[in-house]
């Protein structure tokens, strides 16, 4: 049996010997090149050394020329030293597949914070924005939004408003005219009239429009902007409602704190007439924000920010309403001021120059 | 207006601080704006309303602290003889304008330094001291509210006064140096000769009070307000007495604020009073006020409880007083207000003095549900889409300069061609050369990317909804208004948070977006047919039809308005009828059962003259023999080497398929070749491989 062990050691020998550089290698920082070259060698190896065509496949053959006592601890010395060889192989084939597929994978190591591949969205005009979210407001109580035209007669535009001739309000130095002596209508309380022309009442409107007053552009003023006008006429409608409606769409624009403050004022198509401020929406009031005097407010706790009233009877039957029967309040107010307010902006020019870093700052 | 603070105590007996007294008057209506201090005095500025001219003097403002805290104002008691007398002194031709005219003559006076006291209330209210007669009327208009102006009697030629329309021709130096032409329409105070004031506005330079003057008349008068308010407008000179002449001045309280100035001149600058001269050719029309139930009115319009006596409480106070003998219950205003003509106006009286707070904030009861334009839930649509495509929302003013006039072609139905003037235009601007009436958004969207570019933004993309305006046939008819959309993109295709843009925009991104727009606002028979318009480059111009009808135009800006711009890359231009696209019917879905068996596509490339369109290719497979085929869709075009100069390769695939069975290769082969040929002999191309 000597001879035939020997002759198995021989076999184990010449592997161990085209093994050798396998057996001490340290797979660690192959480059992924060396380690596929590496991976390549060890599969000639493999297809040399194992298998049935194999040199040790080919000792079991030797089995009969050894003694049939020893026969079995031949065969066993034979198999341990195949399975020590592919153990071997496969040891190795594994620990380089493992890192040709860690490099791989390190290779196509992605940088996650690079910005994703989203084409440049646009954005709305800050205008647009706020006269959705009011009108969202108005619908859900109940209002439907109206619009009307931008260039009006004079009988809309101040006659049927109650401004009779000579009002403050009426002079055109506020007020554009066309050649052809049509007014660019100067408050949205126009839809007022045309809207209660149209549907009657009981009516309950929002109008969000256009409106023009011959003011040179300034930080503070703009020849033209946007204001939203609200119009409730029903039978027993009175001041209380008109407080209601006005501190409810602003609770629910601004917050459930917000609180607002009616103060008596004069306006033609209103009697009795009122302007309304809200608690700031910064400072929520107290006219101090993180320890400074609060800037929407300029320190008051209060910004103003519309006109209201009770629909004057003039302008009731000047819609074929009576007001002995009905009665109805108004009010309206300017979202340019509003906007501005809302988003510290100390210029409102702004809003209509078009500069696409002011554009893309609302969402 | 500035009130002080010390001067109201003159007038009023008050413990209330300047803050207390600021809020209370801010809650009746009279919005004090701010307090300021002036040496030991407070002063108030008060923004009142157009109504509330009896407010504007420290009287006025007393008369509210008085509702307010339900004390009298003190009055003011005369020495003076309140025997009235008219000796030919005073002549109104005009009665209609000047309503009342009271004059008295002092002797004697001697003009010079107003003392400390009179200089510094005028200080307080920021005005300056000039001398004693000229400020102790200034003084006086401040308190009691009654503008009256001094003349110097001895430069009154003849010593008497006319009052009288102006004359055609004539014309006057006022006080502030300025020599005015006057008209016809206007009064004027004149002695026996010539004008020596504009009536109610301004007197004029010749006979004011100087150092030298000795005899003084003093006028104190009423004029009508609409009178005032035209004058002061053509003259373009608005003062403290045309101010109040124009809101309305308290015609019964001249002879105490006349007076009072003479007390004040007597004491002040010497001299004898003379006889008070008083002519008062027209009287106040008193307005009656019905109201048979104040407190019921009050209630049915503001929900407040107020008492019937304590409603008349308030009216009272506030001057407001019931009627004698009217058996309906009527009340009317005193005569320093002008403002009380309707029941609703006593309402507000009342309820803003029993205090707008109080009022209740209720929510009226539920009524129908809201609803929003019907073009809205498009319009949003359409406005999402737009800015999820990378668009800006634009806002530009609605007038535009004079000078783009013809040089954008408008959109359909907004202009009346046969017009001579086609355009709405304003009288004039704010803005300079803006007078125009917008009749297409493009110049504003273009005057927005100019801007943009000069901020290093290469890469824009806009679009804007709004008014158009243009003209109507008609005497008298209102203009043409019609919303329109527009958009104007130039620059590359870009990336959030990337520094470069992938490609440049061209012409079909332009489409793709107006495509893309109307489809998700509902306008979905949309085509594209080729056009040329004013303002876009030939070759790169369509027309855009809805349901076959023209609604607008897209394409490439022109050189020359390119070049008028200083626009060094290309921009691409739509511009829409957006109330036309809105109304149209947006098409209803109907299902359409999914394929059955597999289609076959085949690709070919056709190499065309430049003139032969896609569409043209595409309208062969629409024949019913062809029914197989069920799409040509578009994949490539190529221009360049391999091919002439006017022609170019355009790929295209075909898509064969049956609902009742899957074809078999050799029918698809015979049905194409034969769409092919068709196609090749019909538009008169060819295949390419």
């Amino acid at each position: 049996m000597s001879e035939e062990r020997r002759q198995v050691e021989l076999i184990r020998e010449a592997f161990e010997q085209e093994f050798g550089r396998f057996a001490d290698l340290s797979v660690d920082g192959l480059a992924i090149d060396d380690a596929e070259a590496l991976l390549r060698d060890v599969g000639e190896l493999k297809i040399k050394h194992t298998g049935k065509k194999s040199a040790i496949a080919g000792a079991m053959k030797l089995i009969g020329k050894v003694a049939p006592e020893d026969r079995g601890t031949f065969g066993q010395f034979v198999q341990s030293i195949e399975k020590d060889i592919a153990a071997k192989i496969e040891s190795i084939e594994s620990e380089l597949s493992g890192v040709i597929a860690a490099a791989k994978i390190e290779r196509e190591r992605l940088d996650v914070t690079i910005p994703g591949r989203r084409p440049k969205t646009g954005h709305l005009h800050l205008i647009t924005i706020l006269r959705q979210k009011i009108e969202d407001i108005f619908v859900s109580m109940g209002y439907a939004i109206e619009d009307d035209r931008e260039i009006e007669t004079d009988y809309y535009n101040f006659d049927a408003l109650n401004i009779s001739e000579g009002h403050p309000a009426r002079e055109s130095q506020d007020t554009f005219y066309t050649t052809d002596g049509f007014a660019l209508r100067s408050q949205t309380s126009t839809v007022q009239i045309r809207a209660m022309e149209r549907r009657g009442v009981p009516i309950r409107i929002i109008a969000p429009g256009k409106v023009f007053r011959r003011d040179t552009p300034d930080m503070t003023h703009v020849p033209m902007f946007h204001q939203i006008e609200g119009l409730c006429v029903d039978k027993g409608i009175t001041m209380a409602h008109l407080k209601g409606t006005v501190t409810e769409w602003l609770k629910r624009l601004f917050g459930e704190d917000t609180i607002t403050r009616f103060r008596p004022s004069y306006f033609p198509f209103t009697e009795p007439s009122a302007e309304f401020d809200f608690s700031c929406f910064k400072c929520h009031g107290s006219g101090v924000f993180e320890g400074e005097r609060c800037r929407p407010c300029k320190g008051s706790g209060w910004i103003e920010l519309g006109g209201s009233g009770m629909v004057h009877p003039n302008v009731l039957r000047e819609c074929g309403v009576d007001p002995t029967v009905y009665s109805g309040f108004a009010f309206g107010f300017g979202l340019e001021r509003m906007c501005a307010l809302m988003y510290s902006l100390d210029d409102i020019r702004l809003m209509f120059d078009n500069d696409v870093r002011f554009l893309e700052q609302f969402k | 207006m500035n009130i002080s603070y010390n001067w109201l105590k003159d007038l009023i007996d008050i413990d209330l601080s300047a803050d207390e007294l600021g809020k209370k008057l801010t809650s009746v209506g009279l919005a004090v704006e701010g307090i300021h201090l002036h040496g030991d005095d407070l002063v108030l500025d008060i923004d009142l309303t157009s109504n509330r001219p009896d407010c504007l003097s420290h009287l006025g403002i007393a008369r509210e602290i008085g509702v307010i805290e339900n004390i009298a104002v003190k009055a003011l008691t005369s020495t003076l003889a309140s025997q009235a007398a008219d000796d030919g002194l005073v002549t109104i031709e005009c009665p209609e304008i000047c309503h009342r005219f009271t004059a008295r003559i002092i002797k004697n006076v001697n003009i010079g330094p107003s003392p400390k006291w009179l200089v510094d209330r005028l200080e307080a209210l920021g005005e300056r001291s000039i001398n004693n007669v000229a400020d102790i009327t200034n003084y006086v208009m401040h308190e009691l509210g009654q503008p009256m102006h001094s003349f110097d009697l001895d430069k009154l030629a003849g010593g008497r006064i006319v009052v009288r329309k102006a004359r055609a021709g004539e014309g006057i130096t006022t006080l502030d140096e300025v020599e005015r032409k006057i008209d016809d329409s206007m009064v004027v105070v004149c002695d026996a000769e010539k004008p020596a004031a504009l009536g109610g506005i301004m007197g004029g330079l010749d006979s004011s009070i100087t150092d030298g003057t000795s005899n003084v008349l003093l006028e104190v008068a009423c004029f009508e307000r609409k009178n005032i308010r035209t004058t002061s407008r053509k003259l373009n000179l608005a003062t403290e007495a045309s101010y109040r002449f124009e809101r309305g001045v308290d015609i019964e309280n001249l002879e105490t604020a006349s007076n009072r100035a003479t007390e004040l001149i007597c004491e002040l600058a010497g001299g004898e009073a003379g006889e008070f001269i008083d002519v008062y050719p027209t009287r106040r029309e008193k307005i009656e006020v019905r109201s048979t139930d104040i407190s019921a009115a009050v209630r049915r319009l503001t929900g407040l409880n107020v008492a019937h006596e304590e409603s008349v409480r308030i009216l009272n106070s506030l001057g407001i007083t019931a009627v004698d003998g009217s058996a309906t219950q009527a009340f009317a205003g005193p005569s320093w207000r002008h403002d009380i003509h309707i029941e609703e106006d006593l309402v507000e009286e009342v309820a803003r003095h029993a205090g707008y707070h109080k009022i209740a904030s209720e929510l009226p009861p539920a009524f129908g549900a809201g609803e929003y334009q019907p073009s809205e839930s498009r319009e949003k649509r359409l406005r999402q889409t737009l800015v999820d495509a990378g668009f800006n929302e634009a806002l530009s003013y609605s007038f535009i300069d004079t000078r783009n006039d013809g040089v954008f072609q408008t959109i359909p139905d907004l202009v009346v061609e046969s017009l001579n003037e086609q355009y709405v235009t304003l009288k004039d601007s704010v803005i300079d050369g803006a007078v125009r009436m917008r009749p297409t958004i493009l110049p504003g969207l273009l005057d927005a990317i100019r801007l943009n570019l000069n901020h290093q933004r290469r890469d824009i993309k806009l679009f804007e909804i709004g008014k158009v305006f243009a003209a109507t046939a008609g005497v008298g008819a209102l203009p043409n208004e019609q919303k329109a959309f527009s958009l104007v993109m130039t620059g590359g295709q870009t990336y959030e948070g990337r520094a470069t843009s992938s490609r440049q925009l061209d012409f079909y991104d332009a489409k793709g977006a107006v495509e893309g727009a109307l489809d998700s606002a509902g306008a979905r028979e949309i085509t594209f047919s080729t056009a040329e318009v004013t303002h876009l480059r030939h070759g790169q111009t369509a027309s855009i039809l809805l349901n076959g009808v023209e609604i607008g135009y897209l394409g490439r800006l022109n050189d020359e308005i390119a070049g008028a711009y200083k626009f060094k890359q290309p921009v691409y231009v739509a511009e829409l009828n957006l109330t036309l696209a809105l109304t149209s019917n947006a098409e209803r879905v109907t299902y359409e059962p999914l394929a059955k068996f597999p289609g076959v596509s085949r690709d070919v490339s056709f190499v065309v003259d430049r003139k032969v369109q896609f569409a043209s290719i595409e309208a062969i497979i629409r024949k019913p023999e062809y029914e197989m085929c069920q799409s040509v869709v578009f994949v490539d075009i190529y221009e360049g080497k391999g091919l002439k100069e006017h022609e170019r390769s355009i790929t295209v695939r075909y898509l064969y398929r049956s609902d009742e069975r899957t074809l078999v290769e050799e029918e698809v082969e015979a049905l194409h070749n034969e769409i092919i040929e068709a196609t090749e002999k019909e538009l008169g191309i060819s295949t390419r491989f």
